[in-house]
């Protein structure tokens, strides 16, 4: 072995810089992200991000921001130079976007890096321009208040990495979803996206959350948006989220934030996961936007050279709040708060109409002309839109009748409802079983005690939670072996046969994790195993059991889905019929 | 074929045979009616392969022949003729003519060639049962059937031949109703069977208050024949309960209740319940007292109180007031009999006469 290939020695600037560009630099949304990041830090109140190429020739990003002096900007340039920490205590507690003052360095080593800035109380600004991290030059210019830094051939002396840039198509989404969460998470801020010479996006600065979600969201999934809200100690979380009306394939639409960074923690994902246990379908997720807030020291960034993953010192404490609070809201046992509140500057324009609280989205939301509804003005209240006096929106429906399949027909004032009652009795029956006291439903005791043989998995997961059902009024027994006896069941289910609903448990128990799973979360599925047990597909309801199923739909907590997720009802409103038929 | 009918009787058989047909079925002539003219009589025949039935009527036939249409059709047009007699005649398009003074309606028919044959009936087992007893019973113990799809069984009534008695039952595993006739019949010709649903509800529309119904029994069909009728249908498979070791030999307690009375509490203080089915009501057994109270969540509470004979011991029981009601309805005597141990065991509820009907109680958190 040659002697020169054994000696150690610390590398030079220039190669560090590479080194780290591979690791915060994955692709050219992480560009945006830093720069996007670098200008909030500075206090912009306009960042303007362009993009040619899916980024790979071409990222712009302009702020408005505080600028900085020549010395500062060549100072920004070097690696781990920052205004935005000073000591290891600061680690502890960060306050800024950016910190760890490796970005800068590290892009300008791998692309054509141009620097224009300037502090508004400063006459002339300073331009620098590098090249694979050399300063090729450093001139006073004319500039506008504020900082532009430009990247040009990003990988352009990295050949190999830029060999793994995606289809631009792909990136460009990136950046176009990396700036959308930062345009949520500011909305103080204004932001203009354009993407290959073209505007995408043009959000006006001093906006309300609320505000922005308005602009970015789909409009069915603003209707369907409710708010959450929920806070323990310094632990606060607030946001928006879709009721399972909205049903997205991937998590791609749920913007979770940090302190106000943009954050991906698979903890939130899990609590959201747990708090829609049983309103959506296994791999189906909602649309959304959450922000957690909570003291510096409670919450660790620098996990990710990207800062795109956090850790939280108290995990079990937030994601329990953050179940909580989802569960509140979307099970509406919350008043809507007032959304718009929050002061922003003064407009000109009245308040767009609150967004609907979800006891409103079976009653006609805009006055219809040729119906001479009398809704109240929308904006009549700007305060906040508080709880409409709805109670009962489906005191407006009308039975039409049943169709092929069981269907139900209903007429209200604003068009069509669709009813699947079997899905609609599962939900009832499903709330009731994990009702407490009273509302429980009774247990029925049955004349000859069954006796059910289960298989020896099966048999593993109702032995260990025999307790558990028999308090959820199942009258469960083991009867050596893998056989169990059942001598009672509760009133709804006693029609049933004991055998299936044994297997429908166990099967649950299996799907849900039995072994992991949280108290709730079983109970959660033997509910959803009795329901559908329960329940008779084939069987078409009569007229009263309908009227029945109705009035306690309207009870229910989450009224729109069964307890598997599929939709109860589908509602066609009059305005779409009218589109449909072409009138206009 | 040619034929002259009266329009209340052919009206009738049609009413007869209609229930059969089924709610939707990939197989059209289902929906159809099979009219035979033979012999002086009008056949009357619709099927769902599972259940067949047969009626005959009185005519006057000039030409003998056959044609199905449907009978919904068909029924809906006799309805709303003038009373009296009817002209039917079918040509060679299978275009079925029916005139009746100056009314004249065509329908298209279907060949009788498309129409399923009759079952071939393997009957070997035959009994000779009172018709006004059977109706009886039927209706003293049918509503008690499971209904639940899971568990075939006991969709329907079963009927027991042996011990010089014919005993019917119906259970859903949670309540069961019991009823007897003695009967004479060959000692070793005992059987058991159990007659579907759909079944029993055409019996209980058919059957009438005179003359005998014949019951043939076959491997795996059941026959009745009575007055004009023929009903052959599958009988359903798997073992029924043994329901004789469900019924308590002996309870501790006894009461006798104005039959009527205790229907009329119940419904009042089971009118805040949402679902008959599934809530309970309390029974509250004092001296020469009974309050029956229930408490409904989220919507209030109701309590009645009856007088009775009662010196036992205090007694709290819950039962499904929609099961506890269910027998008061179709029985006619003035006093029932409720037997009761305690508020785990089954009551039973009793009249004159076999009928027995076992009760299991719920228990309320």
């Amino acid at each position: 072995m040659p002697a020169t290939s054994s000696r150690i020695q610390v590398l030079p600037d220039l190669v560090i810089n590479k080194i780290a560009a591979g690791e915060v630099v994955e692709r050219p949304a992480a560009v945006v992200k830093e720069l996007v990041e670098n200008a909030i830090d500075a206090g912009a109140r306009r960042i303007e991000v362009e993009s040619v190429g899916g980024g790979a020739r071409r990222i712009a990003v302009t702020d408005d921001g505080a600028g900085m002096t020549r010395d500062e900007a060549l100072l920004a340039l070097e690696r781990h130079a920052t205004s935005k920490i000073r000591d290891v205590a600061d680690l502890d507690d960060i306050h800024t976007l950016g910190f760890r003052g490796e970005a800068l360095a590290a892009i300008a080593s791998v692309s054509r890096f141009t620097l224009t800035t300037r502090r508004a109380e400063d006459d002339g600004g300073t331009r620098v321009r590098l090249a694979g991290g050399k300063i090729l030059s450093v001139e006073a210019c004319g500039a506008p208040p504020g900082t532009a830094m430009e990247v040009q051939g990003l990988f352009f002396n990295v050949p190999a990495r830029r060999k793994f840039l995606r289809a631009e198509s792909t990136e460009t989404a990136h950046i176009r979803r990396i700036t959308e969460s930062f345009a949520l998470a500011y909305p103080g801020v204004g932001f203009r996206l354009r993407l290959d010479g073209r505007e995408v996006m043009r959000f006006p600065p001093g906006a309300t959350r609320e505000e922005r979600i308005r602009e970015l969201f789909d409009p069915a999934w603003v209707e369907a948006l409710r708010p959450v809200e929920g806070e323990e100690g310094p632990v606060k979380v607030e946001g928006f989220i879709t009721l399972p009306t909205v049903q997205r394939a991937d998590r791609n639409d749920i913007y979770t934030f940090v302190n106000g960074r943009p954050a991906q923690a698979a903890l939130l994902h899990y609590a959201i996961a747990a708090a829609g246990e049983g309103m959506w379908p296994r791999q189906r997720h909602p649309a959304g936007v959450l922000h957690v807030t909570c003291p510096g020291t409670q919450v660790d960034v620098n996990v990710h050279p990207t800062k795109r993953e956090v850790r939280f010192r108290d995990p079990t404490r937030v994601r329990d709040l953050v179940i909580r609070s989802l569960r509140r809201a979307l099970e509406g046992e919350v008043p809507a708060p007032a959304v718009a509140a929050s002061p922003g500057p003064p407009s000109t324009q009245p308040p767009p109409p609150p967004l609907p609280a979800y006891q409103e989205m079976l009653t006609p939301r805009r006055p219809d002309p040729t119906h001479g509804a009398s809704a109240p003005e929308p904006s009549a209240d700007a305060s906040g839109p508080g709880l409409p006096d709805v109670g009962v929106p489906w005191q407006v429906l009308r039975v039409l009748g049943q169709i092929e399949g069981g269907y139900a027909v209903l007429e209200t004032e604003d068009g069509l409802v669709l009813l699947d009652p079997q899905a609609a009795h599962e939900r009832v029956l499903y709330e009731r079983f994990l009702e407490r006291g009273d509302a429980r439903p009774p247990v029925q005791r049955l004349l000859t005690p069954h006796t059910v043989d289960l298989d020896a998995v099966e048999a593993a997961r109702v032995r260990a939670h025999l307790d558990l059902l028999q308090e959820m009024g199942i009258g469960v027994s083991a009867f050596g072996g893998d056989s169990f006896l059942i001598d009672a069941l509760p009133a709804p289910l006693s029609g049933a046969s004991p055998e299936a609903l044994l297997h429908e448990v166990a099967l649950e128990l299996e799907q849900t994790g039995a072994a992991k799973g949280a108290p709730h979360r079983i109970r959660a599925a033997v509910a959803r195993a009795a329901a559908t047990a329960s329940s008779d597909r084939s069987r078409r309801l009569g007229e009263a059991e309908l009227q029945a199923v109705l009035e306690a739909l309207v009870r229910a907590r989450m009224p729109y889905t069964c307890p598997h997720g599929r939709p109860t009802v589908i509602q066609i409103s009059r305005r779409e019929l009218d589109r449909k038929f072409g009138r206009g | 074929m040619k034929l002259r009918v009266s329009k209340e009787r052919l009206l009738d058989a049609l009413q007869r045979v209609q229930p059969v047909i089924p709610g939707k079925s990939s197989l059209p002539i289902l929906s159809n009616v099979l009219l035979r003219a033979e012999e002086g009589q009008l056949w009357l025949t619709t099927t769902d392969l599972a259940l067949t039935v047969r009626t005959r009527i009185e005519c006057e036939i000039e030409e003998e022949g056959a044609i199905t249409v449907s009978v919904k059709r068909i029924a809906s047009i006799v309805r709303e003729l003038p009373s009296g007699d009817l002209s039917l005649t079918v040509d060679e398009a299978q275009e079925v003519e029916i005139r009746s003074g100056g009314s004249f309606v065509k329908l298209y028919g279907v060949s009788e060639d498309e129409f399923p044959p009759l079952p071939e009936f393997d009957g070997a087992q035959a009994f000779t049962v009172p018709q006004a007893a059977f109706l009886g019973m039927l209706q003293r113990v049918h509503y008690a059937a499971s209904t639940d799809d899971s568990r075939m069984v006991l969709n329907g009534v079963l009927l027991s031949f042996g011990e010089e008695k014919l005993t019917l039952v119906a259970t859903d595993g949670r309540r069961l109703a019991l009823d007897e006739v003695e009967l004479e019949f060959p000692e070793d010709a005992g059987t058991e069977l159990v007659v579907p649903t759909k079944t029993v509800s055409e019996l209980l529309l058919c059957l009438g208050e005179e003359g005998d119904v014949i019951v043939r029994v076959g491997e795996s069909q059941v026959a009745f024949e009575f007055d004009h009728m023929l009903v052959i249908s599958k009988r359903a498979e798997g073992n029924f309960p043994n329901f004789r070791q469900v019924i308590p030999g002996q309870s501790e307690e006894r009461v006798e209740i104005e039959r009527e009375l205790l229907f009329a509490s119940l419904r009042r203080v089971s009118m805040l319940q949402q679902d008959l089915r599934n809530d309970a009501v309390r029974l509250q057994f004092r001296p020469d007292r009974l309050v029956i109270s229930s408490s409904v969540h989220e919507v209030g509470q109701a309590e009645e109180t009856l007088p009775i004979k009662y010196a036992g011991k205090e007694l709290v029981i819950s039962f499904n007031p929609g099961f506890l009601m269910d027998p008061l309805k179709v029985l006619k005597e003035d006093v029932v009999v409720l037997e009761l141990t305690d508020d785990l065991s089954p009551g039973v509820l009793k009249s004159e006469g076999p009928f027995v009907y076992v009760i299991m109680p719920m228990r309320v958190s």
